[in-house]
């Protein structure tokens, strides 16, 4: 991958933009246990590293992004944070495989790059729990539920309903952050040049 | 932020060449991860258990952080779950408490695996400057990323800033009242508008200044006395745990 001086500067804004929504919403949300924060922060991540995409339409500009917010998150506050470095990174990469399938951005693309990066937020600590951690799966299944259960007032009995109605509202939410950041990478391109993305 | 701070352990930390640098930090991190993710469930407790002493010697803040009362719950929780929902069947009792042998065994492995993994990532993160993993992933193919990541560092404090005028420039027009959702949009849209903007100034900058991505050198990694020697240890030992255990 070998970039301009002008990719290599809009990418590091973008990450550096990532690496501020982990940095600072990321620590208040997960010090007030906000649910679904993993969700909202990889929504808004990946929306602003497709926007980025927008500017630098190239392969592998998505997965760069990411490697910088990660980098940037890794040294942010001097703790333990593997959690949400695996997570961005494979966010990151999730995302750049899906938009590589596309010849270049559109915002079919879009909606589908995070969704599929929301949905790996849900797979994450089935992975991470069993691969690293060395954890069997059912705690993690039954931390799922629980968190399904208290998010949909549904009893936990109908534990496939929830996964279900979990796996929906990590895509939806997912949907929506992709087609806002094709709306809102127009919207800025518009503001700043008067013209469409050179993506388009 | 403690970008760039460098928070070298006691016992690797002499004047001159560090007996321990950057790759050699690099191996430990990935020889730690290599052997709790191959080693089966009795041989893993005792190897996570090594590797905790191993690194709890090497990296005494990560420990210290380890031990603060936070982390102590969380990897308790870890445990209690395990033993009670673990899949073993109960063949114990004490108290008139069923418990699993099996479950226990393989809680404290999970807590140890997570013992190891925090202190190993925790470790590397302090031992590591910003610009070495930068280099690190620039010759792993991610050209001109130590560029990217210097003018991300010295962004993010800009941004920051910009951001939290944004959005209380928003708040104090009652942007968020009325139509909270355009109130959003406007504010995300001005915070990359500026972002952008200030972009365009740092590459007339860097071009004002003949910098090029192709001809510019790869970050240097920082190599002790050991480094060199740690590669083949930690391959040998990896492999020797796979055949072995």
């Amino acid at each position: 991958m070998k970039f301009t001086t002008r990719e290599l500067v809009t990418m590091a804004v973008f990450g550096a933009l990532w690496g501020v929504v982990e940095i600072s919403m990321g620590s208040v949300l997960h010090a007030i246990k906000i649910p679904l924060t993993g969700l909202a922060l990889t929504a808004i991540g990946l929306l602003v590293a497709l926007i980025g995409r927008l500017f630098v339409p190239r392969r592998g500009s998505t997965f760069f992004i990411g490697v910088i917010a990660t980098v940037l998150k890794l040294f942010s506050i001097g703790n333990i944070i593997i959690g949400p470095m695996i997570g961005i990174l494979a966010e990151a990469l999730v995302a750049e495989l899906v938009l590589d399938i596309f010849s270049k951005p559109s915002q079919l693309s879009f909606i589908l790059a995070i969704a599929a990066g929301a949905l790996w937020t849900f797979i994450q600590p089935f992975v991470t729990g069993l691969l690293i951690f060395g954890r069997t799966l059912l705690p993690i299944w039954l931390d799922t539920v629980d968190q399904g259960s208290r998010l949909f007032g549904l009893g936990s009995q109908a534990a496939l309903w929830i996964v279900l109605a979990l796996v929906v509202l990590y895509l939806v939410v997912g949907a929506i952050g992709g087609w806002l950041a094709w709306k809102l990478g127009h919207l800025v391109t518009f503001r700043l040049k008067g013209q469409a993305p050179a993506a388009v | 932020m403690t970008v760039g701070k460098l928070d070298v352990p006691s016992i690797l930390s002499k004047p001159g060449k560090p007996v321990v640098g950057s790759l050699g930090h690099l191996v430990i991190f990935l020889w730690s991860l290599g052997v709790i993710l191959l080693t089966q469930l009795r041989a893993g407790f005792l190897m996570a258990g090594i590797c905790v002493a191993f690194l709890a010697v090497i990296y005494p803040s990560a420990l210290r952080r380890i031990l603060r009362p936070r982390w102590l719950i969380l990897l308790g929780i870890l445990l209690i779950i395990s033993v009670l929902f673990g899949g073993g069947k109960p063949d114990r009792e004490v108290w008139g408490f069923l418990y699993s042998t099996v479950n226990i065994m393989a809680g404290v492995k999970m807590t140890l695996s997570a013992i190891v993994i925090l202190l190993a990532a925790d470790g590397l993160a302090a031992s590591m400057d910003i610009t070495e993993v930068a280099g690190v992933f620039e010759r792993a193919g991610l050209q001109g990323l130590g560029f990217s990541l210097g003018v991300a560092a010295n962004q993010l404090p800009n941004l920051r800033q910009s951001s939290t005028n944004a959005w209380h420039s928003l708040r104090m027009r009652g942007g968020m009242r009325a139509q909270w959702w355009r109130g959003l949009q406007l504010l995300l849209l001005t915070i990359l508008t500026n972002a952008l903007r200030r972009s365009e100034d740092i590459v007339l900058a860097a071009e004002a200044r003949a910098f090029r991505p192709d001809r510019s050198r790869t970050a240097p990694l920082r190599i002790g006395r050991l480094d060199w020697w740690l590669i083949p240890v930690g391959v040998i030992s990896l492999a020797g745990v796979i055949l072995v255990l």
